[in-house]
């Protein structure tokens, strides 16, 4: 059946350039590049991108915001309500609460961030290992990660906090902040590890890592070269809002009064030391709270923006 | 189905044949503009007939058979021209609770893949008794006794013990003759078969073509097959309507397109079916890609894959011209291609 | 189903123990002076540290004093704190109205998570859904506490609907706004999550095959959809007891319910640990059983899950 000349005219027609029936859509852009024509329409993700950027230049510049001192106290002046001369009014002690709050930024946003660095750094890991080498690593891994994650981390932070570093006489800030950190980390990790662990399983089992393994790459190379930048976007999506749920747990935790104490300064702290006077200076308790709560709302906008740009169902 | 419909839809009154499809046009609304998917389909199916529709993926030969169905998503989709008679009665223009009536009891479908088309959470027994429950409010104990009766019908070997296990606990073939059994279930007279077995082995599509088959002769009902595989249509269909592009590029008998096919992408499709006699030469595959239902050539769909291809197949659509009384082929060299097979 | 339930009980027993190994490990265990900073800002009482010392057996070898502590959990005897009453009595005060406003919270969560989620799901990108999308980022990114406060303030103070705190033999009318603020996370959470899920379910193939089945509508939506979508819905309230406990303290601390939760809430405020720690252990086992019947209430749910 087949006709010499039929053939012939098939490899021509194939050659002609006016043959090549369709505008050939462009696959081979990068997962990143689509996320951020995705990224850049959406309303959100700019209003959270200015909001983080707030946040951040008060926590690094506050006295771009403010020239008070938020140490300074007048006793006189206590709980006095907001006016001309003080935006936020004044707290417990006479000081000015719109320096607190630009100042509490500043610790709020450190522990938030290395706390959400110390879980990504520790889970991450754990979680990469275990779903690489799998087997007994995995089975081990997963079980003590089972066991932290049986302890609701408020409960889990009253435990450990609790236990290890009742009140020590006068600590230091760095010291306060350290154990809080650290805490959270303890606590967050077990999740952090479940979807690293979860990501690079599924990595584990395309073509390209096996062609790697074929060629002789070594495990060290495969995890940092072909595994981890697959797996990153979950991770760096849960980071995001980690960053925030963790602002949030340690003004909790400063609630209770198993978090930081004075002489930091944070949102946490603020609230606790007024929550006891709703009733008659519910400002000194509000406006941090207000901007604690603001924070954690930008973090949580941000990681969801990303998130619905990188998930591919919603296209 | 009611008794309102049935008359309606008086058996052989209206002339035509059971089903027909008739000119219809489906388009997609899509952020990247409209994509053409159905553009004058014209195609029927009498009782006892078995029609296979080929083509490949985005040819539109799914996106009909969901439309004759009724159950396309409507957003992005959108039917743009032409009717679906059943019994004579234009589907298109049917209210939504008549035309539900009629899907599983006047036509009913059978889907690719059973494992996601069945329902994962409820046995298989409980969802084939459904049927019956919901259509014509049989008793739960009556409709199951029916549900065994069915998975027998199709072979389900221990049909009783089985019926209340779940999808996954299945093969995929046995899978596949549970929605059977669940489309059959209120005799339909018409089943759509979309690509059956284009997710099993070789020996079971052959078995389940065979019950198919089987079923057809028992009661009688119109078969429209959907597949991209040219050996299955073989022992089964009756007729055959190719797709390209949205179109019928060719109809005809079976053993009339297998003999000698009049169209060129038909004739590509044949050549490409490996064969024992040409042991040691290379493949045969038709050059090219399937068009972009966004932007579609002029003229002819295939002209840039097509090696008849002449001046006036480029600007010139061509309309499915009649060759005999049971053929058709949308080429404007039909003659050529025909006569050329002959030689 | 039977050797699923087996399967994960056999599953649990080395988690208690190894968290049950760690809180001692940690209370008792630890270098250097185990009452150090338990009593509040004093030194324990003699007699308290004797009696400690004698019920717990903290001068034994680390596994025997982990098998004393293992039984006094199991038959209650959680000792006392500071000033000599029994926690454990204090517990059995304390957990009825706990219950009660858990139970709430519960039922809040359920029926207007799931209620709000399936609504704004079915009809993706309409009104209800972005009214529904904006106010669950809100309440999810609010810590608790925010939420109650302001709650207590709005409501309480300035508009004076409620009482700004809840008496100790509070009606169940007094208890809706606590029980909104503790399911005012998860009700969010759940919300989005069956949104979600819907939304997914509703491009599946198993849904087309019930259009071409014939069925209504309502048939498709109410039973084939939503028995699927809402599986990871409950089992996410299931796992949610945790969070739970964790809100129920900071709940009834704002309110001042004396329920478990304010029991530890103005144990930590003193830095009673002596009260902290064995009720803080009791919840921890009370979270890991609770996940366990969740497990199995999946296995239930969802027949594949059986069979692994």
């Amino acid at each position: 059946m087949s006709d010499p000349t039929a053939t012939q005219d098939l490899i021509k027609g194939a050659d002609d350039p006016a043959a090549s029936p369709v505008a050939v859509r462009d696959s081979q852009r990068s997962l990143w590049r689509d996320t951020w024509d995705i990224l850049k329409r959406r309303k959100i993700f700019w209003i959270s991108l200015v909001l983080l950027i707030l946040f951040l230049l008060m926590a690094a510049f506050p006295s771009l915001f403010t020239h008070k001192d938020p140490e300074y106290a007048t006793l006189s002046k206590s709980m006095e309500l907001p006016s001309a001369e003080a935006w936020f009014g004044y707290d417990l002690q006479g000081r000015d609460v719109w320096a607190r709050t630009i100042y509490g930024a500043r610790t709020s946003i450190i522990v938030g961030v290395l706390a959400t660095l110390a879980t990504v750094v520790l889970g991450g890991l754990t979680g990469v290992l275990a779903a690489y080498f799998g087997r007994w690593i995995d089975a081990v891994v997963s079980r003590v990660g089972e066991m932290f994650l049986g302890l609701p981390y408020v409960l889990g932070a009253i435990i450990i906090l609790g236990t290890i570093a009742p009140a020590q006489s006068n600590p230091s800030k760095f010291t306060i902040m350290t154990v809080v950190i650290v805490v959270l980390a303890l606590l967050g990790w077990p999740i952090l590890m479940r979807i690293a662990r979860s990501a690079v399983i599924q990595a584990k089992h395309q073509d390209y890592v096996q062609a790697a393994r074929a060629l002789g790459a070594g495990p060290m190379r495969i995890i940092f070269r072909h595994l981890l930048p697959n797996s990153l976007a979950p991770i760096l999506v849960y980071a995001t809002i980690t960053i925030g749920s963790f602002i949030g747990a340690e003004a909790t935790l400063s609630l209770l009064g198993i978090g930081l104490r004075s002489p930091v300064i944070s949102w946490g702290i603020a609230i606790a030391d007024h929550k006891d006077y709703l009733r008659t200076g519910p400002h000194a308790m509000f406006f941090p709270a207000g901007f604690l709560s603001l924070c954690v709302l930008t973090f949580v906008m941000l990681g969801e923006a990303v998130r619905d740009a990188l998930d591919p169902k919603l296209r | 189905m009611t008794e309102v419909l049935s008359e309606q839809m008086g058996r052989g009154s209206h002339g035509g044949a059971l089903l027909e499809v008739d000119n219809l046009h489906v388009e997609f609304r899509t952020r990247a503009g409209v994509a053409k998917a159905v553009n004058g389909v014209t195609y029927s199916v009498d009782a006892g007939e078995t029609l296979a529709v080929l083509g490949e993926s985005g040819s539109g030969k799914s996106v009909t058979a969901q439309t004759i169905m009724g159950i396309l998503d409507m957003p992005p989709g959108k039917v743009t021209g032409g009717e679906i008679r059943f019994r004579g009665v234009d589907l298109l223009k049917l209210p939504e609770d008549q035309r539900r009536k009629i899907r599983g009891e006047g036509i009913s479908m059978v889907f690719q893949d059973a494992l996601s088309a069945l329902n994962p959470v409820f046995p298989v027994g409980w969802q084939i008794a459904e049927m019956f429950r919901m259509h014509r409010g049989t008793s739960r104990a009556e409709a199951r006794k029916k549900a065994v009766e069915l998975m027998d019908r199709v072979r389900i070997p221990a049909a009783r013990e089985r019926v209340n296990d779940f999808p996954h606990q299945f093969s995929g073939g046995m899978r596949q003759r549970i929605m059977i059994a669940m489309a059959i279930a209120l005799d339909p007279e018409i089943l759509i078969a979309d690509e059956p077995t284009t997710a099993l082995d070789v020996t079971v599509q052959a078995q389940i073509m065979g019950l198919l088959a089987e079923l057809q002769r028992d009661s009688n009902m119109g078969l429209i097959l959907i597949t991209h595989d040219l050996g299955v249509v073989a022992d089964v269909a009756d007729k055959i309507a190719v797709m390209y592009g949205g179109r019928i590029v060719e109809n005809a008998l079976v053993h009339e397109l297998y003999k000698n096919p009049a169209h060129p992408y038909s004739k590509g499709l044949l050549e490409s079916i490996p064969r024992v006699d040409h042991k040691g030469q290379e493949l045969y595959a038709i050059k090219g890609l399937p068009p972009n239902l966004l932007e579609m050539p002029t003229g002819c769909a295939f002209h840039p894959r097509c090696p008849y291809r002449r001046d006036n197949c480029v600007t010139d659509v061509p309309p499915l011209y009649t060759i005999s009384g049971t053929r058709g082929s949308a080429c404007h060299y039909w003659r050529e291609v025909i006569d050329e097979g002959e030689r | 189903m039977g050797r699923y339930a087996i399967r994960r009980l056999l599953q649990l027993v080395p988690v208690v123990l190894g968290t049950t190994f760690i809180i001692n490990y940690m209370v008792w265990q630890l270098p250097g002076d185990p009452f150090a900073g338990r009593c509040g800002q004093r030194p324990c009482p003699d007699s308290y540290v004797t009696a400690m010392r004698e019920q717990f057996g903290l001068d034994q070898p680390i596994l025997l004093q982990y098998g004393n502590f293992l039984k006094n959990l199991l038959t209650g005897n959680m000792g006392t704190d500071f000033n000599g009453v029994s926690v454990a009595s204090q517990l059995g005060d304390a957990w009825p109205i706990t219950i009660r406003l858990a139970l709430m919270a519960v039922a809040f969560e359920a029926v207007i998570g799931i209620g709000a989620g399936v609504l704004s799901g079915l009809k993706r990108g309409g009104f209800l859904d972005n009214v529904v999308t904006i106010s669950t980022l809100f309440l999810l990114s609010l810590p608790i506490f925010v939420t109650g406060f302001l709650l207590q303030w709005l409501l309480g103070v300035r508009l004076g609907i409620i009482t700004p705190t809840v008496p100790d033999e509070a009606t169940v009318v007094q208890l809706i706004v606590p029980a909104l603020v503790l399911a005012s996370l998860n009700m969010a959470f759940t919300s989005r999550l069956t949104r979600t899920s819907i939304v997914e379910n509703l491009r599946s193939d198993y849904v087309r095959t019930a259009v071409a089945k014939g069925l209504t509508n309502r048939r498709v939506v109410g039973i084939h959809l939503l028995r699927n979508s809402l599986i990871p819905v409950l089992t996410f309230l299931g796992t949610e007891v945790g969070s739970l406990m964790s809100g129920a303290i900071i709940t009834e601390g704002i309110f001042n319910i004396h329920g478990i939760g304010g029991l530890l809430w103005t144990a930590i405020n003193r830095q009673d640990y002596t009260v902290v720690v064995p009720v803080a252990t009791l919840l921890v086992l009370v979270y890991l059983i609770a996940n366990l019947l969740v497990d199995l209430l999946y296995g239930v749910l969802d027949p594949r899950i059986r069979y692994e």
